[in-house]
C-alpha cells in the first residue's frame, strides 16, 4: 500500500480558486443532510466551529472533548489575536498581503492556494464572531481596534486583551452549545479517542476510551473529523496544556494518514523561563509584549550586576542590533534562535543563566505605567505570581519554549487527509503555516477551518463517496476494541519501576537538546536511537497503578507518551531528511555566514510526509513522500528582517 | 430539555419576594423607631401618637399587611434556607479565613430571623396584648403605653432581652437593606459601596433609635 | 528539588480521597518535603503523587491542565478557600512562597450537590454546560453575520461585557457561596451578552431559560455575601448579579408564557 499526496487544489487564478472550487463542489440536498452522522474530536477553536456549524447545516454530529466540558480546550489559552485582512487601519492591509506574510513568514513551506483562501475567510471570521458576542478591543467610537503583532507592519490583529483565545473559544463553544441544546449535536465529554475505525479504506468511526468510567465505546459515522490540536508536548516541558497530545492523530497515522513536516516546531521567543525540576509546563507570555518591550542581554559575559545597575553601555539590545528595521519585531524563530545563541555564548542572565531580558523601562518612562499597565497589565501580572518579581521594576526574564506545531496529519485542499473521510482541522493538520507560523494565525486558521472551510468540503465528500450504513457491529469496532483493551492491559502487565511523567521527561530532554531550537546532523541521527531505547524501556519498566475501569490519570498519560515515543523519533528523522534550514527548522549545517537559516529550494521546496509502514520489535519504518511546491504568487526568496 | 420557568418558584423571584418584604419592614421598623422617640417629647406625646394610630381604620390594612409581608418573608427565608442547605450536602471541613471567608453576620441570617421572629410575638404579647392602663388627656381617655413601657423597661431581664434582640435586628438588617436593593438589581461600580453604607447606617440608626428608649427608662428617667 | 531560588519548604498536608461518587471519603494526611518555593501548588501535588505511584498507590486524582490560570479546571478548595488564599488567582497560579514551613493545608474537593464528586478532588462540573446550552449564546449561524464594524458598541460596555466574559467556568463560586449558588456563574454569561447589542433580541428569553436551568441544576439562591466574587479567580463582579436579578423581574413582567 503506498500512498499518494494529492493536493487538489483548484485550477484557476489564486484569486478565483476557492470561488471556482465552492462552486464545483457537490452538494449534499438539505433533506439529506440530516441522514448523515459526522463525528468531530477536539473541542477547541477548530472542532467546536466545525461541530456548530456542521449542525446548522443539518448534519447529525456527534463532538468528543477529552476534557469534563468543550470549554478547556487549550484554544483557551491563546492571548494575543486573531489576523484578519479587514484593513479597518487603513494602513495599507489587503488579502493578498496577508496571503503574502504568511507564506514568507512561513518560509515557503506552505500550500500557497490553502494560505490565499485562509486571508480570504479572515474577515469572515472576524464577522462571525463578533455576531456571537465575541467582545474584541473597541476604540472610543465603539469601532473595533487592531494592533500591530508578531512582527507583522500593519494593524491587523484583533484581541481581546490578553484572552482573545479564551473570547473566540467561548463564542464557538457557545454556539456549539447551542446545537447541543438543538439535539443537533451530541456531545461526549471526557473521552479519549484510542483508535480510527476504517472500513473498506473510509474513516468510519472511532473507538474511545471514557475517562471517568473507563469504559470502551464505538461510536460509527459517515465522516471523520480530527481536531485535536498539536503535539508540542512531546518535548515534555511547552507552553501546552497538560493534556495536549498526539495520540489521536497518531492512532490516525498509524491507520494510514500520512504524517506531514514533523519537524517543524515553532519555539516561542517569550515564555517564562523554567525554574526547577518539578516544572511541569512553561507560561508564555504574549507575543505583543515584544511591542513595548526590549530584548537585551550584557555585553560581557557572566556580569552578574542586577539588571537596574547595569548601564546602557554595557547592554547588548541584539536584536535592534542585529535587524535595525524590524528589531524587536523579528518572527518568533528567529527571535528564539537568537536568544538562544546569546545563551550558548554565555551571556544569559538569570539564576540558571538560560534567559534574556525583556525591559519595559523606556516604555515606561515614554508612556507612563497606566499606559503599560492598560496593555499589559494581565500579563505582568501573570509574571509576577509565577517568578515572585515585578516586571514594572525589573526586567522580565524570558525564554524561548516548545509552542505550537506546524507539522501534522497531511491534508489536502479539501482538509482531507490521506485516509478518505477523515478530515483534519486546526493545528492538528500541516496545511497553512509552512516551517513557521506568524503570530495571531493559529486562531485564524483555526476557525476557517471549521467556519468556512470543512461545511463546504465535507458536503462534497459525503456527496460523492458511496457510504454504505454501517454500525458499530461491524467487526471493524470489535477488532479496534480488542486492540485498544490489549494496549491497555499491557500498561498493566509491565510491572516496572517508571512512571510514565519520568519517560516522558527524558524524552523530552532528548527532544529539547537534539531537536529543538539548533538542529545538526549528528544530534538528530543520535536522537533517533536514543528516543527508540527509552521506548524500548518503557515496554519493560513502565509503573502503572489504579483503576482500568474508572477514572486514572496515570493510566491517560501513559498512553500518550507512548505515542509521543513514536512521534519523537519521527520528528528526529525529519529533522535529518531535510537537509536544510528553514522557518523553525534550522540545522547548523545549514547556515549563512551570518548564521541565518539557508533554504535548499532546489531540493526541498516540498512537504516531506511520512507513511507508516509497521513496526518490528522496536523499530518503526516509514516511508518519506514528496509533495512539491510551487511559487507561483509569493516569489521565493530569502526571508529578510535586516 | 428546557427547565420551566415561574417567577415564585424561581430563586430570584422567591428572593425579590424576600427582600420586597424585608425592605417593607424595614421601611415599619424605621417609623416605629421614630415613633418611639415621642417619648423624648412627652408621655402625652407619646401616648396620644398611639391613640392617633390605632383610632384610623387604616390600620387594619397596614396590620394586614405587615403580618403578610412579615409571614412572606419568614415563609420564603426559611423556605430558600432549606433549599440552600440541600444545594451543598456535604460540608466543608475547614472554612474560608481571611479575605475570601463570608462574614458571620451573612452566615447566621435565619438565626436572626428567628431570634427577630420570637421577639415580635413576646413584644406583641407585652405591648399591644398586654396590660392595658388608661390615661386621660384634655377629655380624652387613650391607652396609658408610656406607663406600661416605664414598668417593662425597668425590669433588668427584659431589658436585656431587648437589647440583645435589638442588636440582632440590628445586625440583619446591616445585611438586608443593602442585600435587598442588590436582589432588586441596583448596582453600579461607585453606587454600590454607597449602597452597603446606606445599608449600614439604616441598620445603625434604627437599632440606635430602638434601644435609646430603654437605655433611657432604665437609667435616666 | 530546589528551584530558583533555592528557598524549600515542607509540608503537613490532609487531601480528601474518595475513589468514587458512591464510595465512603476521608481526609489522609501526606508529608510534603523538600518542596521548592518556586514550584506551583499543583506541581507540589505532583511531587506527591509520583511517591505514591512509586510506592504502588493510587495517585490523587485531580483536574488540571493549562495550569496559567485560563482553562478553569482547578477544582480545589485549600484551607477552606477555593483555589487558595489569594485573590485573583486560580490553584495552578497558586505558589508555594505563599506558604509556610510546616503549615498544615487542607485540601478538598469543591462541594456542591450540583457538582458531584468524580474522585478524590476532581469533581463534574457538566451542570455549568447543561445552563450555557439552554440559553447562554446568541443565535447566529455561521454565515449569517454583518460586517464586524457595522455595529458600534460604546467602549465602556465593551470592556464590562469582556470583563463579565472573562470567567473561565471553574465553579470557584459555586464552592466558596455558603449556598452553593451559581449566580456569579450565570450573571457573568448574562451580563456578557446582554451588554451587547448583538445580545438584546434575545436578552430577556436567555435570562429566564438560564436562571430556571440554574435552579432546576440544584444550586442554591444567592444571598449577596460576596464569597463568590472574592473567590472568583477572575474577580468578576456582583454588580452582575444585580443585573441578572433586574433583567429577570422584568424579563418576567414582559414574558406571556410565564407563569407566576
Amino acid at each position: 500500500m503506498s500512498i499518494k499526496l494529492e493536493s487538489n487544489t483548484p485550477e484557476g487564478p489564486i484569486e478565483q480558486k476557492w470561488d471556482s472550487h465552492r462552486f464545483s463542489m457537490k452538494l449534499v440536498n438539505p433533506a439529506n443532510k440530516r441522514k448523515y452522522q459526522v463525528i468531530v474530536v477536539g473541542t477547541g477553536l477548530a472542532g467546536a466551529s466545525a461541530s456548530a456549524s456542521l449542525a446548522e447545516l443539518g448534519y447529525n454530529v456527534k463532538t468528543f472533548c477529552i476534557h469534563d466540558t468543550p470549554r478547556r480546550a487549550h484554544s483557551i489559552a491563546a492571548q494575543g489575536g486573531i489576523n484578519a485582512a479587514k484593513n479597518y487601519p487603513n494602513d495599507g492591509d489587503s488579502i493578498f498581503r496577508l496571503f503574502y506574510d504568511t507564506v514568507k513568514g512561513g518560509d515557503f513551506r506552505a500550500r500557497e492556494a490553502n494560505v490565499y483562501r485562509l486571508a480570504q475567510i479572515s474577515n469572515l471570521i472576524i464577522d462571525q464572531c463578533v455576531a456571537q458576542g465575541v467582545p474584541f478591543a473597541r476604540e472610543y467610537g465603539g469601532l473595533l481596534d487592531n494592533r500591530s503583532f508578531g512582527g507583522a507592519q500593519v494593524s491587523r490583529t484583533f484581541y481581546a486583551r490578553g484572552q482573545t483565545g479564551q473570547q473566540l473559544l467561548l463564542g464557538a463553544y457557545s454556539a456549539m452549545m447551542r446545537q447541543v441544546g438543538l439535539g443537533k449535536v451530541k456531545l461526549f465529554p471526557r473521552r479519549e479517542m484510542l483508535d480510527l475505525v476504517v472500513v473498506n479504506g473510509q474513516a468510519r468511526g472511532i473507538t474511545v476510551r471514557n475517562l471517568t468510567t473507563g469504559e470502551i465505546e464505538s461510536h460509527a459515522a459517515d465522516a471523520v473529523l480530527l481536531a485535536t490540536g498539536g503535539y508540542g508536548n512531546v518535548y515534555f516541558l511547552s507552553t501546552n496544556a497538560m493534556k495536549s497530545n498526539v495520540t489521536a492523530a497518531w492512532r490516525c497515522h498509524k491507520k494510514g494518514a500520512a504524517f506531514a513536516n514533523p519537524c517543524f516546531t515553532q519555539i516561542h521567543p517569550t515564555c517564562i523561563p523554567r525554574s526547577g525540576d518539578y516544572q511541569s509546563k512553561l507560561t508564555l507570555m504574549s507575543e505583543s509584549l515584544r511591542n513595548d518591550g526590549r530584548v537585551w542581554v550584557p555585553k560581557n559575559k557572566g556580569d552578574s550586576r542586577p539588571p537596574q545597575q547595569i548601564p546602557e553601555e554595557d547592554r547588548d539590545y541584539y536584536l535592534e542590533r542585529i535587524y535595525p528595521s524590524f528589531g524587536n519585531l523579528v518572527p518568533r524563530d528567529v527571535a528564539s534562535r537568537q536568544a538562544k545563541f546569546r545563551v550558548d555564548e554565555g551571556r544569559g542572565v538569570g539564576p540558571t543563566g538560560e534567559a534574556v531580558y525583556l525591559d519595559f523601562a523606556d516604555s515606561i518612562r515614554r508612556l507612563g505605567q497606566k499606559a503599560i499597565e492598560a496593555k499589559y497589565g494581565n500579563l505582568f501580572q501573570m509574571y509576577e505570581k509565577i517568578t515572585g518579581e515585578n516586571p514594572y521594576e525589573v526586567p522580565m526574564r524570558i525564554f524561548p519554549a516548545v509552542h505550537y506545531t506546524m507539522g501534522g496529519l497531511w491534508v489536502d485542499y479539501n482538509l482531507q487527509s490521506t485516509i478518505p473521510g477523515l478530515h483534519v482541522l486546526g493545528e492538528a493538520n500541516f496545511s497553512d503555516h509552512g516551517a513557521n507560523r506568524l503570530g495571531a494565525s493559529a486562531l485564524m486558521q483555526g476557525l476557517a477551518d471549521g467556519y468556512f472551510v470543512i461545511p463546504y468540503t465535507l458536503g462534497n465528500y459525503l456527496a460523492s463517496q458511496d457510504l454504505p450504513k454501517i454500525d458499530t457491529d461491524h467487526s471493524a469496532f470489535q477488532e479496534s476494541q480488542n486492540q485498544v483493551r490489549a494496549r491497555l492491559d499491557q500498561f498493566f502487565s509491565i510491572n516496572g519501576s517508571k512512571t510514565a511523567d519520568e519517560f516522558h521527561r527524558e524524552l523530552g530532554q532528548l527532544m529539547w537538546e537534539y531537536v529543538g531550537m539548533s538542529r545538526t546532523a549528528e544530534g538528530l541521527t543520535q536522537a533517533q536511537e536514543k528516543i527508540a531505547k527509552v521506548r524500548e524501556e518503557f515496554w519493560q519498566n513502565l509503573k502503572m497503578t489504579g483503576q482500568k475501569d474508572y477514572r486514572n490519570d496515570e493510566l491517560e498519560k501513559a498512553g500518550r507518551v507512548a505515542d509521543f515515543l513514536e512521534l519523537g523519533e519521527l520528528m528526529a528523522k525529519d529533522g535529518f531528511d531535510r537537509k536544510e534550514s528553514c522557518g523553525g527548522h534550522f540545522r547548523e549545517d545549514y547556515q549563512t555566514p551570518e548564521n541565518e537559516a539557508l533554504r535548499d529550494d532546489q531540493n526541498f521546496c516540498h512537504v516531506g510526509a511520512y507513511e507508516y509502514l509497521g513496526q518490528e520489535n522496536n523499530k518503526i519504518t516509514w516511508q518519506r513522500h514528496h509533495e512539491e511546491l510551487s511559487f507561483e504568487y509569493v516569489k521565493l526568496s530569502t526571508r529578510s528582517y535586516k | 430539555m428546557t427547565a420551566k420557568t415561574s417567577y415564585l418558584t424561581s430563586t430570584i423571584g422567591q428572593k425579590q419576594v424576600v427582600a420586597l418584604s424585608g425592605l417593607s419592614l424595614s421601611l415599619f421598623v424605621l417609623a416605629h423607631m421614630m415613633g418611639n422617640l415621642l417619648i423624648f417629647v412627652s408621655p402625652q406625646a407619646y401616648n396620644m401618637y398611639g391613640h392617633a394610630l390605632v383610632s384610623t381604620p387604616l390600620i387594619y390594612v397596614a396590620e394586614a399587611g405587615l403580618v403578610l409581608f412579615f409571614a412572606l418573608h419568614v415563609f420564603l427565608a426559611i423556605r430558600l434556607t432549606w433549599l440552600n442547605r440541600g444545594a451543598r450536602p456535604q460540608a466543608y471541613a475547614v472554612s474560608a479565613k481571611g479575605e475570601k471567608a463570608t462574614h458571620f453576620v451573612q452566615k447566621t441570617l435565619l438565626a436572626q430571623g428567628l431570634v427577630i421572629l420570637v421577639f415580635v410575638i413576646l413584644h406583641l404579647i407585652t405591648f399591644k396584648y398586654g396590660k392595658v392602663y388608661w390615661v386621660t388627656y384634655d377629655g380624652v381617655t387613650v391607652r396609658d403605653l408610656h406607663r406600661l413601657i416605664i414598668e417593662v423597661f425597668s425590669q433588668p431581664g427584659y431589658l436585656t432581652w431587648y437589647l440583645v434582640a435589638l442588636v440582632v435586628l440590628g445586625l440583619h438588617l446591616s445585611h438586608g437593606v443593602s442585600s435587598a436593593l442588590q436582589t432588586f438589581g441596583a448596582a453600579h461600580p461607585q453606587l454600590t459601596p454607597l449602597l452597603k453604607k446606606i445599608g449600614l447606617g439604616y441598620a445603625l440608626i434604627v437599632s440606635l433609635g430602638f434601644i435609646s428608649l430603654p437605655i433611657y427608662v432604665y437609667f435616666i428617667y | 528539588m530546589a528551584g530558583t531560588t533555592g528557598k524549600t519548604l515542607n509540608l503537613k498536608l490532609r487531601i480528601w480521597r474518595q475513589s468514587g461518587p458512591d464510595k465512603e471519603g476521608s481526609f489522609v494526611d501526606y508529608e510534603a518535603k523538600n518542596i521548592s518555593t518556586d514550584a506551583s501548588f499543583l506541581e507540589m501535588l505532583d511531587v506527591i503523587n509520583v511517591e505514591l505511584v512509586k510506592k504502588g498507590e493510587d495517585p490523587i486524582e485531580f483536574d488540571h491542565d493549562c495550569r496559567e490560570g485560563i482553562c478553569g479546571s482547578c477544582s480545589m478548595v485549600i484551607n477552606g478557600s477555593p483555589h487558595g488564599p489569594d485573590r485573583g488567582t486560580a490553584t495552578c497560579q497558586l505558589h508555594m512562597r505563599r506558604f509556610q514551613d510546616g503549615q498544615t493545608v487542607v485540601v478538598e474537593p469543591f462541594r456542591a450537590k450540583a457538582f458531584p464528586l468524580v474522585k478524590d478532588l476532581a469533581v463534574d462540573r457538566s451542570s455549568f454546560d447543561r445552563i450555557i446550552q439552554s440559553g447562554g449564546y446568541i443565535s447566529v449561524n455561521t454565515g449569517n453575520a454583518p460586517d464586524a464594524n457595522s455595529l458600534p458598541v460604546p467602549k465602556e460596555n465593551a470592556d464590562m461585557a469582556f470583563a463579565a466574559a472573562t470567567c473561565i467556568g471553574c465553579g470557584a463560586c459555586v464552592a466558596a457561596c455558603k449556598n452553593a449558588s451559581a449566580s456569579l456563574f450565570v450573571s457573568a454569561k448574562l451580563a456578557h451578552l446582554a451588554l451587547l447589542p448583538q445580545g438584546q433580541a434575545e436578552r430577556d428569553q436567555r435570562t429566564l431559560k438560564m436562571v430556571a436551568q440554574m435552579d432546576e441544576e440544584g444550586f442554591g439562591a444567592c444571598t449577596n455575601t460576596g464569597a463568590c466574587s472574592a473567590a472568583c479567580p477572575k474577580e468578576i463582579s456582583l454588580e452582575n448579579i444585580a443585573r441578572m436579578n433586574r433583567d429577570y423581574a422584568k424579563a418576567t413582567l414582559k414574558d406571556r408564557k410565564t407563569s407566576v
